[in-house]
């Protein structure tokens, strides 16, 4: 029968199964019996709980919970917030459902089956930490503490991570926040200014907006968003670089769809039109720079028509884009980008982004890159002993390898050293809230790496991709659970305040853990008073540390509780060029240490015939693989469709929808398959997905096998070699359509 | 008094937290939303590029078909303006669009979940949702959006104007030609009037030429065929002097529940 009202159905209607509802809902019959709510009761009558601080991503929005009998019903923005306000983006708002994602972390598990193919045994934390603690204290013992390698990542690692590093000594730290990410954004402008950049622009009141690469609105993070929005709708022009018509490109009011990797030769060209013009600002640069008859040398050679060819773009459009700066300036925020490990020479493409902010003058200006002056707060952890660079493995014969490296050791030279056993044996390996098996590119080499160890031990909230190499997994408190470290800022209370105010939000649990699980704190302190360390515990639970922390600022979290979860206090402008404040155009200091002195284009490898560059970005429901088994975000985009140009789709016959899967230039295939989004939005010489679907591990029943995943297809490795992070866009893929390999035409 | 959203292209990233703090305010189960981002292109709009979002809700519209549609038995109810205190009574079915504020609402205790009304609506914004069942429908309930009207009550912004990243959703009064949403008409806000209808959509889109050309040439819907919604109606209103039977029954009480129980069991097993 039609109607979604089967024969079946109808029959229990008619003959009256309607009698075996619940009595209560029986009594509905009864005139003047009040009625069964059916309605939702919304959670404004709910408890409100203040303190919560967001890690759905990095960006630590603060929150309130709505709980109802205990239960968490609701994440908002905290009405006190000047950074977020009431609004947290999709991600904030479906943590309700990590916290209770039915395929979290409960119990210690032991891996009675095999690295990578585990079997999971529960068993209780008293044997997980003796294992723990034993295995790891073995390898110290036997190998030195360089013998253990640490994944970090997230703020419950910061504590363990400074265990490992401090107290027993290894350098063997490998943060994806730095080497897979943003560490080279901020030693290029360390070396250049002194100052690592953030995203510190201030978008609202600037004039220009320009964004290499940069995916905002793919890419959210709240208060950023705001500021972005914000200098849009107060009339700011937007000039967007990407080879993609990104979300960014289509709020642009010039788009310049460049060659990938090309990004440098055409900051130089615009520096150099600038320069040759007599365009920049001369007072900043005579004030505040060095270097500057070097640095116009140095890039004299890039002409309009030289980067035109060498970008792929009219040369029109870098003098229009050029001249619009110029126009603008000082007032135009030259964005230093997030994850910018892109092709192996983004050192000197994160320089040249430096000195084009110095050559307009645009440091500390309204509209410029402006740092804010955020409330100091000292900072509580494991006291640094001293362990010498001996077993420093970026440190060879004296000299540093990679001299501009992030803090911590470069990946590649961790797993190198991991897997040769040279020039020292690494056989433990601590994963903490990382998941190095879809951050770090080339998955067999990980593999290989867990391998090669004696022991593994990873802790986090979730099963991971990662998790399934552990030997010992260990369950996390999440953020909604636990106190844990504080976000310090500057805000407005009011949009139109003259000052700004600083705020200190620590977090503070919304709700109980369940189940078994611990927070870092507890964790590490059981570990080191195994290793033989419990003389070095500096606090002895996660809230002491909290509340030590804020002591340097003379509140507590009693305190900060009782004003809503947030502290604000009169701040300061952020406006005006610090008197010793630097831009190192020519770097002496660079050059000395082997590199061009002047920021410098380095062409990389070319996109073979028949392959295309895979490119890879945010989606705007995701933080990479870490909410991918949220039930809500994963219905929001359940994969990660490729896009294809739309010509190359009609020559290879490819249909929007169309599902395929890859094979890189490496002859690695993906695990999984997509579908195909045809567009006219991108180069033909391009594919581009969103980073971190296509999770590998079973126990993800949400996320696993949903769309392709990147990281598996990025198999070769570039290293930037100042600083010896990844870059990670240097890979080629053709796409496979029912077994089929299909060419990308040219 | 006419309540109504501008959603503002020109703020919008299509970020999905709307459709997510939604779920979380009113329980909205997973493989259902009240309200959606969809991305838009990029596709060529004459010469040019654009990309844009849909972010769709319930148009609370003018002459909503929904409410036309709808086979329950119309019953008397007292509306009241917030404003002034006027009431006004009116014979409604089980979903109908309010005399004051303007805003479509359902009665899920007197919903049939025959799903007239969810096929009714052009933008596809009401769905049954199964986990709601009661002795008048073993099919689930018409859910939608309802503006958020206890949250507006309560003297709170709608859950997904609260948390909107980048105050791209405005609520307001339509009528009062002093409120945002009602300038933003004037500034060329429109709603997605389906092909060769009338209905009157109150959720209406602000953006850049390119933008809104794209949303409308992807997303302008076609009236639902009413002969097919009818039909689903007619069928659900035949099913109801059943409905009512076992209403009555339920009086008998628990014992008696039981034993129809007992017996729809064994009918179960032969069916």
């Amino acid at each position: 029968m039609a109607f979604n009202l089967t024969r079946r159905k109808f029959l229990q209607t008619a003959s009256l199964v309607a009698a075996a509802v619940p009595l209560s809902k029986v009594a509905y019959a009864q005139p003047g019996v009040a009625k069964v709510s059916l309605e939702p009761k919304g959670t404004m009558g709910d408890t409100t709980v203040v303190g919560g601080l967001c890690e759905m991503c990095f960006w630590r929005c603060q929150l309130i919970g709505k709980v109802r009998d205990g239960q968490l019903m609701k994440l908002e923005g905290n009405p006190k917030s000047i950074d977020n306000g009431t609004s947290i983006c999709a991600r904030g708002n479906a943590g309700v459902k990590l916290l209770y994602d039915v395929d979290r972390l409960k119990y210690p598990l032991k891996n009675v089956g095999q690295r990578g193919a585990p079997i999971w045994k529960r068993i209780s934390w008293q044997e997980a930490l003796d294992e723990c603690g034993s295995k790891l204290k073995a390898i110290v013992e036997k190998h030195g503490p360089q013998g253990i390698c640490v994944f970090p990542h997230g703020a419950s690692a910061k504590y363990p991570m400074h265990y490992f590093e401090r107290t027993v000594g290894t350098h063997n730290v490998s943060e994806a926040s730095f080497f897979q990410c943003r560490g080279i954004r901020d030693v290029a402008y360390v070396a250049t200014t002194g100052k690592a950049p953030g995203e510190f622009v201030d978008m609202a009141n600037t004039k220009v907006i320009f964004l290499i690469g940069s995916h905002l609105g793919e890419n959210i993070h709240v208060s950023h968003i705001k500021a972005y929005i914000k200098g849009l709708q107060n009339g700011a022009k937007l000039v967007v670089a990407d080879p993609r018509y990104s979300a960014a490109a289509a709020k642009s009011d010039i788009w310049v769809q460049i060659k990938p990797g090309t990004d440098t030769a055409y900051l130089l060209a615009i520096m150099n039109y600038l320069v040759t013009n007599k365009k920049y600002d001369k007072k900043f640069v005579a004030e505040h720079t060095a270097g500057f008859d070097k640095f116009s040398a140095a890039i004299s050679e890039w002409t309009l028509d030289k980067a035109a060819k060498e970008c792929d773009i009219p040369a029109a459009q870098i003098k229009e884009v050029a001249e619009l700066l110029a126009a603008n300036a000082p007032h135009v925020a030259i964005h230093p980008g997030r994850h910018v490990s892109w092709y192996g020479n983004d050192f000197q493409r994160e320089r040249a982004l430096a000195c084009l902010t110095g050559i307009l003058g645009a440091y500390y200006v309204k509209g410029g890159w402006v740092p804010p002056k955020n409330p100091k707060l000292g900072k509580t952890s494991w006291a640094q002993q001293e362990h010498g660079d001996e077993h420093n493995l970026n440190v060879s014969h004296d000299k540093k390898v990679h001299p501009f490296n992030p803090p911590g050791t470069p990946t590649e030279l961790i797993r190198d050293c991991a897997i040769s056993g040279k020039p020292y044996p690494i056989k433990g390996c601590v994963i903490w809230g990382q998941n190095p098996m879809q951050t770090i590119p080339n998955q067999e080499k990980m593999k290989q790496v867990f391998k090669a160890m004696d022991f593994v031990m990873c802790v986090d909230v979730m099963p991971t991709d990662a998790t399934m190499w552990a030997d010992i997994l260990l369950p996390e408190s999440s953020y909604l659970e636990r106190h844990d470290e504080i976000k310090a800022g500057t805000g407005r209370i009011k949009a139109d305040d003259k000052e700004p105010t600083q705020f200190i939000a620590p977090r503070m649990p919304l709700v109980a853990p369940m189940f078994e699980r611990k927070d870092q704190v507890y964790i590490t302190n059981e570990i080191a008073k195994r290793m033989g360390h419990a003389k070095d515990i500096p606090v002895q639970t996660l809230e002491e540390l909290v509340d030590k922390t804020l002591a340097t600022a003379n509140i507590t979290l009693a305190s900060v509780k009782a004003e809503g979860g947030i502290h604000l206090q009169p701040g300061q402008s952020g406006y005006g060029v610090p008197e010793d404040f630097m831009v190192q155009l020519f770097s002496e200091e660079i050059a000395a240490a082997g590199f061009p002195g002047a920021p410098t284009y380095i062409a990389i490898e070319e996109v073979p015939a028949g392959f295309a560059r895979l490119l890879y970005g945010r989606a705007p429901v995701h933080t990479f693989n870490r909410s991918q088994n949220n039930v809500w975000l994963n219905q929001q985009m359940p994969d990660n469709p490729v896009w294809l140009n739309d010509e190359v789709a009609a020559k290879i016959g490819l249909k929007d929808g169309d599902i395929v899967g890859f094979i890189n230039s490496e002859g690695v295939r993906s695990r999984t398959t997509t579908t195909v989004k045809v567009t006219p939005g991108i180069r033909k010489d391009a594919v581009y997905m969103y980073h971190g679907y296509g999770s590998a591990n079973p126990l993800m029943s949400t996320g696993v096998g949903k769309g392709v995943d990147d990281t598996s297809l990025i198999t070769k490795i570039a290293i930037d070699p100042e600083s010896g992070c990844h870059g990670m866009r240097n890979n080629f893929v053709k796409l496979t359509k029912d077994g089929k390999v299909l060419d990308i035409p040219a | 008094m006419q309540y109504g959203m501008i959603i503002d292209l020109e703020r919008c990233v299509g970020c999905h937290a709307c459709t997510i703090a939604c779920k979380a305010e009113w329980e909205v189960p997973v493989e259902f939303n009240r309200n959606w981002v969809h991305r838009l292109g990029p596709s060529k709009v004459g010469n040019e590029l654009a990309s844009t979002y849909y972010p769709g809700l319930c148009n609370h519209c003018a002459k909503p078909p929904c409410v036309e549609a709808c086979p329950a038995d119309p019953v008397e109810m007292t509306f009241k303006d917030t404003q002034s205190g006027k009431t006004a009574t009116l014979a409604v079915a089980a979903t109908w669009k309010d005399p004051f504020n303007g805003t479509v609402q359902i009665d899920k205790n007197r919903c049939l979940g025959c799903g007239a009304c969810a096929e009714a609506c052009p933008y596809g914004a009401r769905y049954i949702n199964p986990a709601l069942v009661d002795d008048v429908s073993s099919d689930g309930k018409a859910d939608k959006c309802t503006y958020c009207m206890p949250r507006v009550e309560a003297g709170l912004a709608p859950a997904c104007v609260q948390t909107c990243i980048t105050n791209a959703r405005i609520f307001g009064d339509l009528d009062d030609p002093t409120s945002e949403v009602a300038k933003y008409v004037v500034k060329g806000a429109k709603g997605l009037e389906p092909k060769d209808g009338a209905i009157g959509p109150n959720s209406r889109y602000f953006g850049k030429k390119k933008d809104m050309t794209l949303l409308f040439q992807d997303h302008t819907p076609e009236l639902a065929d009413m002969g097919s919604v009818k039909r689903r109606a007619m069928m659900a209103a035949m099913v109801k002097p059943a409905m009512r039977k076992a209403r009555d029954l339920g009086l008998l009480g628990l014992a008696g529940a039981m034993l129809v129980k007992g017996l729809t069991d064994k009918k179960d097993e032969s069916t």
